[in-house]
């Protein structure tokens, strides 16, 4: 976070080759691993929540009650709140395992922290 | 005005003071300055980022426009906690590992070019002050009402109190006053809840069933389509609520106080669960106010519904309730307004002066000295803006900062992170044609020509459709990045596996 008394001559990093590091299996690996959740699950929760106001704007049918008068608008409306923290609850547990392979990758290629610049 | 009001406002002022005295001890480097030497932790940043997103047109304006418009005001809701998933899937971590201080310095991370690092730096400031005019136009108003003093006093007041957070305390003043507000607003909104559900002896099912005649919209108050009646413009919102929040400067900004992405994606995490919360219970407050305020009285106490709250408050506990209430909405206030002031004196003196016309050769000590000028000048310019903007439709100002977020934002952050072939050129139109075309289609939309004299700052049939233009311009943004980066022949393949590297591992970042 100080970035006051780290040595400049140090350039250890800029010469780094990332495109051998990026073409590397285990980063495509994570690559691989990140997509399969990322994509699907954007996918997912995008179409979910765009898909509420066209539902409702052009058809009645979530106006039919769901219990007494509570109506299936509400159950959708909470359920879009549900559904935010449980992709934030998978999400958490599937970056624990991107972080591993992110580390992975950075060792194999003899990365360490102190050589930021 | 009540001596509660009184003793309780000066209690907040004084906590804020505290804390910034305490602050501006630790505040030295310009990292310290920015970012609070990115030393926060995760539940720390979390609460921040609460305290810097539940603004007083969350807090205030949801629970109005639920006690108004029933259904279609909790849309608003939804739209600010899902966007929390395009902040934690897309935005959040490349963040942390690619920039130091600003958005700038993430795309910039890409392009090293001076024309992307002022375009990133342009629409951040627009942003950043049409938002900031919305919030002390709010404030001044509601202060006004809550305190019964004049509109510029209260401009003025908050102006000064946001100024002295920043200037002396920077991120880590600014921080902690989003810290104590975000706690003591759900305080608050934990309170007024809990005596809407005692009313109805904690039944929901009894609550949706008296909701029904309560108001005078019948049952239609309970299903959507009261306010919103037109499927494009309802979309359109929607689109804006849920993509502008990941291209917000002063949210974004909160993501350089942590250490890594590991804990930038933790913050998200207490963040969601926080707002989310918190956006539940203004189901409770908004219908509590329809039920027990009544819309006769909220309409005519403010006319946008946004004294709901505080009214439900004193209809349910009194005076002091009512105060603590008011006190938890002046907190509020101030901390959203510290947080934008910081995010775009750090566009200012970090971007423009530290990068672009210093070329990054700045010691700390002009650095800081030029981010609280910048400080000054940023706050000294929208408290001026907003003396002058007293009649101006709030909702209008932040809905457009939200469309321009999400329009000129949003899609240079997501093709930097995610497009090989991206280009310079490419960044800079993609820029240019979000924030040209959010703000033009504004302009020619029924929030600034209104046919009905007065209704709007031009009497007119609008040009354009829409109230907010996202559903076009967001799509005209992606378009015109993509666009520019086809017309464009430079594309460094080298350049973009250094990026995904760093954005993906978090290593070799600049600490």
């Amino acid at each position: 976070m100080k970035d006051s008394k780290k040595p400049i001559e140090n350039e250890t990093h800029v010469v780094q080759d990332f495109q051998t590091i990026e073409a590397s299996p285990s980063f495509r690996g994570l690559m691989r691993k990140k997509k399969r959740f990322l994509i699907p699950s954007t996918i997912l929760f995008l179409g979910l929540y765009i898909l509420f106001p066209l539902i409702i704007s052009y058809s009645d049918v979530l106006n039919a009650s769901f219990i007494g008068d509570i109506s299936w608008s509400w159950v959708y409306a909470l359920g879009l709140f549900i559904m935010t923290w449980i992709l934030v609850t998978i999400y958490m547990k599937k970056a624990a395992e991107f972080d591993r392979l992110a580390e992975a990758t950075l060792k194999e290629f003899n990365y360490k922290e102190e050589n930021n610049l | 005005m009540n001596p509660i009001v009184i003793s309780l406002f000066l209690f907040i002022v004084a906590i804020t003071l505290v804390i910034t005295y305490f602050a501006a001890k630790k505040t030295n480097t310009a990292s310290e300055f920015y970012t609070a030497g990115g030393g926060l932790t995760g539940w720390q940043n979390g609460l921040a980022i609460a305290g810097d997103y539940l603004s007083a047109a969350s807090f205030l304006g949801i629970a109005g426009a639920i006690a108004l418009y029933g259904f279609d005001g909790f849309l608003f809701s939804i739209g600010y906690l899902v966007a929390y998933l395009v902040v934690l899937f897309i935005v959040a971590e490349p963040l942390r590992n690619l920039g130091k201080y600003t958005l700038a310095d993430m795309i910039n991370s890409r392009f090293n070019a001076k024309k992307v690092r002022a375009g990133a730096a342009l629409s951040s400031i627009t942003i950043v002050i049409f938002y900031m005019i919305a919030q002390l136009v709010g404030a001044g108003a509601l202060i006004q009402l809550l305190f019964d003093i004049p509109y510029w006093i209260a401009v003025l007041l908050v102006g000064i109190m946001m100024t002295i957070y920043v200037l002396f305390g920077g991120m880590t003043a600014t921080s902690w006053v989003q810290i104590i507000k975000a706690v003591l607003l759900m305080a608050g909104t934990v309170i007024i809840s809990f005596l809407v559900l005692m009313k109805f002896n904690f039944n929901i099912f009894d609550m949706f069933t008296f909701m029904k005649t309560a108001t005078p919209h019948g049952a239609d108050y309970l299903n959507p389509g009261v306010k919103y009646t037109m499927p494009l413009d309802t979309l359109s919102l929607m689109i804006a609520l849920v993509l502008g929040t990941a291209g917000l400067p002063h949210i974004l900004m909160r993501f350089f106080t942590v250490r890594d992405a590991k804990t930038a994606r933790s913050s998200v995490m207490w963040a969601t669960w926080i707002v989310g919360i918190f956006y539940v219970m203004t189901i409770f407050l908004g219908f509590g106010a329809a039920a027990f305020v009544g819309q006769d009285l909220i309409v005519s106490t403010n006319p946008a519904g946004n004294m709901a709250a505080p009214l439900l408050a004193q209809a349910l506990g009194g005076d002091l309730l009512m105060s603590f209430v008011s006190a938890v909405a002046f907190a509020t206030i101030l901390a959203v307004v510290a947080g934008l002031v910081l995010s775009g004196a750090s566009a200012f003196a970090h971007d423009i002066y530290g990068q672009i016309i210093k070329k990054g050769k700045v010691t700390d000590r002009e650095q800081m000295l030029a981010a609280r000028y910048a400080s000054v000048g940023v706050a000294a310019f929208s408290i001026i803006l907003a003396l002058f903007a007293q009649s101006l439709n709030v909702a209008f100002l932040v809905s457009l900062a939200f469309c321009i977020a999400a329009s000129a934002n949003l899609p240079v952050i997501v093709y930097t992170i995610f497009w090989k072939k991206f280009n310079t050129t490419g960044a800079i139109s993609a820029m240019v044609t979000g924030l040209v075309s959010a703000i033009v289609l504004v302009s020619i939309s029924p929030s600034v020509m209104n046919p009905v004299e007065g209704a709007a700052i031009f009497t007119g049939n609008p040009i354009f459709p829409l109230t907010n233009p996202a559903l076009v311009s967001v799509p005209l943004g992606f378009i015109g990045g993509w666009l520019g980066t086809l017309l464009s022949k430079e594309s460094n393949e080298k350049k973009y596996a250094e990026v995904k590297v760093k954005a993906n591992t978090g290593g070799f970042r600049q600490l």
